[in-house]
């Protein structure tokens, strides 16, 4: 074989990433006729394998026609957000403050220590019988599995600080403030990301957990219901959406991530760099 | 650039001695262990005065004393007549390694003394760029420390360092971690940017070579505890050229020092 050959047949196989998405197609549409096939058949159990054909149908039926995952949708999707939000502050604020106290810290240690061995969801019903059922004691529920990832990591970062860099800064005259802005905190921020990020992952579980021990409304109680009745096709398309919902967060904090904790990736980096030089020189020209 | 612009801001006068110390003695542990016991010495403004000697022998713990990090246990140090409470603003200090922020482009953290002292402005930035420029780096302003080689971080520091505008500068074994090519280089440069600035410098080194070659004068010390041994004045004319360390007279100076730390060890 010559090597025009060699490359042409190279080529032909390569895995350009057209052909690797397409063969990713090829691969799903198989297995969702397979599906389909199998349930049509009854080799597969319709009961637990809804029909494709059918949870698409569910979409339409769901979003469209009756439209009432909507409600439900945005109800879990305010308790995360708020839960989230309060709980991440509320563990990332704590850590600073134990961080920055030192007597603090030693006194605090036993209870978090405590705290974090508790399985969190035990203390769900706990948390409903106090807030009832509406969404402030799943907002309640959903901050404390947020709270304990950010917590531990900011308090992480923030002990972790470098000697060296620290008297760095004292000799320079730094004030405690200057110490905490400008070292302490952009040094913790690779740990506070990573937390947050853990914290996001389990946010959504958390909510809908809370909402299968007890609510009245929001998608975990729509996933029960339409289990309840057996309506599998519908179920699914709660469960399909909350995967999407949980792939775009996942996606959106690893952006963040990327953007915020930039100095951590080689591209940004450079990318950040030729960004301050520029500004830099837009500086000089307006001066003179 | 002009190098009297890049003077420091500080306030030496001819005949006072720049640092002085008393029987300066640090203990930790409850005074278990000695980490430095009795220092005396004065230091002229603009001398260059190498620490050498082995490890645990309390150069550091001299150097932080010195830098106001670290409170004596006993005797007394003063800078410029003054006496040392606290780090001062005509002392700086870099260590062995390069302590660079890792989220600020060389030029920014050449700014952060600067930054932390008040405003910045436009004449602290241009100061920055041409320190940064003297010490070799004007092209790479803009990098960040991972796009860094070791060297050129601690080039940096170096630029950190002057922009404090501090006239007493503290040098914890800065090229300690570099490899020998890239220490000798930068041994060099910083020989020629302390002169043209006249800082008065202490520099710590394990090197004995590398002690005589800088200074003016070398301290040498010894451990446990640690003691300043013997004070060793070094008689070479400057610019200095390093074919002057092939020379019998540097040799003879190095034995001695080897000698004093040997028969004191
Ligand atoms: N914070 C501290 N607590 C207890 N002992 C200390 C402390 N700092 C230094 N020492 C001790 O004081 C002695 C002198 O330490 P120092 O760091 O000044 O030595 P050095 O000459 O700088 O050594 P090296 O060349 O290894 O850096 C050592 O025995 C060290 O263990
Ligand atoms: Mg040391």
């Amino acid at each position: 074989m010559s090597e025009a050959d060699e490359r042409a047949l190279r080529g032909a196989v390569g895995p350009t990433s057209r052909r690797i998405m397409f063969n990713h197609l090829a691969i799903l549409m198989s297995l969702l006729t397979a599906w389909e096939v199998g349930v049509r058949t009854g080799t597969l159990d319709a009961l637990f394998f809804p029909l494709p054909t059918d949870i698409l149908a569910g979409f339409w039926r769901l979003y469209v026609v009756q439209g009432n995952v909507w409600s439900h949708l945005g109800l879990t999707m305010m308790e995360v957000s708020i839960g989230f939000l309060a709980g991440s502050a509320l563990g990332i604020g704590l850590a600073v403050v134990v961080g920055l106290v030192e007597p603090l810290r030693r006194y605090m240690k036993p209870y978090v220590i405590i705290t974090e061995a508790t399985p969190r969801i035990a203390i769900g019903p706990v948390i409903i019988a106090a807030f009832g059922f509406g969404w402030t004691s799943k907002v309640a529920i959903v901050m404390l599995v947020c709270f304990f990832a950010p917590f531990v990591n900011t308090l992480n970062g923030m002990v972790n600080v470098d000697d060296d860099e620290l008297d760095m800064m004292r000799s320079m005259r730094a004030s405690k403030l200057q110490i905490f802005r400008k070292l302490m905190i952009p040094d913790a921020m690779p740990e506070i990301m990573g937390g947050l990020r853990l914290a996001m992952a389990s946010a959504l579980g958390g909510a809908l957990v809370a909402e299968f021990i007890a609510a009245n409304a929001g998608m975990g109680v729509l996933i029960n219901q339409y289990t309840g009745v057996l309506n599998m096709a519908s179920a699914f398309v709660c469960v399909l959406t909350l995967t999407a919902i949980g792939f775009f967060i996942l996606r959106f904090m690893e952006a963040v991530d990327r953007w915020l904790v930039f100095w951590g990736d080689r591209a940004r980096t450079e990318a950040v760099s030729r960004r301050r030089a520029s500004a830099w020189a837009r500086r000089e020209e307006g001066r003179t | 650039m002009t190098v009297a612009e890049l003077r420091p801001t500080g306030t030496a006068s001819a005949d006072l001695p720049v640092i002085a110390a008393r029987g300066v003695t640090k203990t930790f542990g409850d005074g278990r262990v000695v980490a430095l016991e009795g220092a005396d010495f004065d230091v002229r403004p603009g001398e260059f005065i190498s620490l050498v000697g082995p490890s645990g022998c309390g150069k550091s713990t001299l150097l932080r004393i010195v830098a106001g990090l670290l409170g004596s246990s006993a005797g007394s140090l003063s800078v410029h007549g003054e006496k040392v409470t606290g780090p001062r603003h005509d002392v700086a200090m870099m260590f062995q390694k390069p302590t660079l922020l890792a989220w600020r482009t060389a030029i920014e953290n050449v700014l952060l003394p600067t930054e932390i002292a008040g405003r910045v402005t436009d004449k602290d930035r241009r100061r920055a760029m041409d320190l940064l420029e003297l010490t070799g780096l004007k092209d790479f302003a803009f990098s960040f420390p991972s796009q860094l080689s070791g060297g050129m971080q601690q080039r940096v520091a170096l630029a950190r360092l002057l922009q404090t505008g501090a006239d007493i500068l503290l040098l914890d074994e800065p090229f300690g971690a570099l490899d020998e090519f890239t220490r000798e280089h930068l041994n060099v440069e910083l020989m020629r940017i302390v002169g043209e600035v006249g800082a008065t410098t202490l520099f710590v080194t394990h090197n004995i070579g590398e002690a005589i070659f800088l200074a003016d004068r070398v301290f040498v010390m010894t451990p446990r505890p640690g003691r300043l041994a013997k004070i060793v004045d070094v008689p070479f004319a400057r610019p200095r050229s390093p074919e002057l360390q092939l020379t019998p007279d540097f040799n003879q100076l190095v034995a001695e020092v080897r000698t004093t730390l040997g028969a004191v060890a």
